[in-house]
């Protein structure tokens, strides 16, 4: 059994996967509270479901880019429950389960994610198919990327991001795909374990930040 | 009973086992001060960030250090302290409880504190009047047992550790401010500068804001003043207030003994000071003991945990988290 645990934007989710896919969940509004929200979320999946934690062989995270504060809520819980339980844990990141999302409900051509990556900026990613990732996540103004995107009325753009931005993804097709979902990240973590990718050890998860933290920019600046 | 204890509101990043309540099983701080000196304090993104990566190390080691692969239960601060910490500490202790089927209890930082001598001096009377003081809190209470506490007094400005940092920072003797003043005060002259001892008359409140600028003043009148000297006037200042206070309240209030406790109780004149003022027994804890652990979140928690029960798995990380006054 497969524990998905996603905190990387405003939404806290919990979902478990089997064998068979994605088999229970909850998704609910975090608001800035995910330290709250989701070890009683963690739970309530659990219950609901009839699973215990022992029955759990391995914990997905999703490790951001997003919120700084919600991945580290996410990723240090992925910690403790992998630790606790002595299982590994697979590292997704939130471009990937969005634009896992949206071949979920069908789409087959490239996928651009952009999550709202604060003050101005977009954390972006391009996917060409389901398990084909094109462009490695990285920061950039929504400007930039609009024209980097320009013309291309081939790709589907999901995520906060482009919601946040609405003006500069004008002219491209923007899905209504906002937060990544516990369910498309509990299938694209199934996915990856089917393929034998390792998990990693409890310790050694980390998020994705994609920004220097405040105060060494601040120095380079000085 | 063997408590897991985890400490992560400012820039240690700590796991101790203590059993009963009391015995130190094992108890590892990992320590950041490498990481935030080049920034002269805390920075709170970077806290955040070395917090995810340094914790789990430190709960596997505290559990190997203690010869046990899960403990009967999991403490954890919860505030007060920098958000994007405790969240860490407290996210992964609520998880490692879940997965190990134990009970979870979140802890007051302050009342941690509180637990040091608890750990430390097994002949401990009550009440004790505590002066707990560090570079986020400077507290002076009446502890009448575990988990009944007044608060007699606290900072109106500064925290004493803070001042000790800022006046550091200005003399250019580097971060953290504490021990560097330590060592070079202990080359100067204490009485070369008259600098003032803030609300010396009043009760039990603290302010320290002034003598930072006084330190400041001082040094405009007197470029040619030896750092030392003024290292040593400054020290003395902040130790005379701390110790008259506190001596006034085990006095007043008929204390059975005084405590020191947080990073400023390592001061080595506040560690000689405060044993003359009083005539009852002074327990100052070791320096181990006086900086952010978590062998002393553990003790609390244990304590918390047999009178209170559990903590509910939604308790959030409290920032202002209020020391636990009793009424
Ligand atoms: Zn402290």
């Amino acid at each position: 059994m497969l524990l998905g645990i996603e905190t990387a934007a405003e939404r806290v989710g919990v979902a478990l996967a089997d064998a068979t896919g994605p088999r229970a969940g909850t998704w609910l509004d975090g608001g800035r509270r995910h330290a709250e929200v989701l070890a009683p979320a963690i739970a309530f999946v659990l219950d609901q479901a009839g699973v215990s934690l022992a029955e759990v062989d391995a914990v997905a995270v999703d490790v951001g880019p997003g919120l700084f504060t919600g991945i580290r809520a996410g990723v240090a819980t992925a910690q403790g429950l992998a630790h606790g339980l002595g299982v590994g844990v697979v590292e997704v990141t939130s471009v990937a389960v969005l634009a896992r999302a949206a071949y979920d409900a069908g789409w087959a051509g490239p996928v651009a994610s952009v999550v709202d990556g604060r003050r101005g900026e977009v954390f972006f990613a391009r996917y060409d198919g389901p398990t084909a990732e094109a462009a490695p996540p990285r920061r950039l103004p929504p400007a930039a990327l609009a024209e980097e995107l320009a013309g291309r009325r081939d790709l589907l753009v999901v995520g906060g991001g482009a919601h946040r931005y609405p003006e500069a993804f004008r002219g491209l097709r923007v899905a209504g795909i906002e937060h990544p979902s516990p369910r498309a990240l509990v299938a694209l973590a199934a996915d990856r374990l089917a393929a034998g990718c390792a998990p990693v050890p409890a310790g050694a998860v980390r998020p994705l930040y994609l920004r220097e933290p405040d105060a060494r920019i601040n120095w380079v600046q000085r | 009973m063997n408590l897991l204890g985890i400490e992560t509101s400012c820039d240690e990043t700590a796991a101790a086992v203590v059993a009963e309540g009391r015995v130190v099983r094992s108890s590892v701080v990992s320590s950041q001060i490498d990481l935030h000196a080049r920034y002269g304090g805390v920075v709170p993104e970077i806290a955040g960030r070395a917090h995810v990566e340094l914790l789990m190390p430190a709960v596997a080691e505290a559990l190997a250090g203690a010869g046990i692969e899960r403990p009967d239960a999991v403490a954890a601060t919860y505030g007060p302290g920098l958000i994007g910490s405790l969240l860490v500490g407290l996210s992964a202790a609520k998880a490692l409880a879940m997965s190990w089927d134990v009970p979870f209890v979140g802890v007051n930082h302050l009342e941690g504190h509180l637990f040091a001598p608890v750990i430390e001096e097994p002949a401990l009377e009550w009440p004790l009047v505590v002066l707990l003081v560090s570079g986020g809190h400077t507290l002076l209470v009446l502890a009448k047992g575990p988990g009944h506490y007044r608060l007699l007094g606290q900072t109106i400005d500064d925290a004493a550790g803070e001042a000790f940092d800022k006046v550091a920072r200005f003399l250019g003797l580097g971060y953290p401010g504490g021990p560097a003043i330590d060592r070079v005060a202990k080359e100067g002259d204490p009485t070369a500068f008259r600098l003032p001892r803030a609300l010396m008359d009043g009760g039990y409140d603290f302010s320290f804001s002034g003598l930072k600028t006084a330190v400041v003043r001082t040094v405009e009148r007197h470029p040619e003043a030896a750092t030392a000297d003024l290292a040593a006037s400054f020290q003395a200042a902040v130790v005379d207030v701390l110790v008259a206070k506190a001596a006034k309240a085990v006095r007043d209030l008929g204390a059975a003994g005084l405590c020191l406790g947080g990073g400023v109780a390592a001061n080595s004149l506040l560690r000689a000071r405060a044993p003359e003022a009083v005539d009852v027994p002074t327990y100052v804890p070791s320096l181990a003991m006086c900086t952010d652990n978590a062998a002393m979140v553990a003790a609390a928690g244990a304590w918390r945990l047999a009178n209170d029960g559990p903590s509910p798995l939604s308790l959030g990380p409290d920032p202002n988290l209020a020391f636990p006054a009793t009424p």
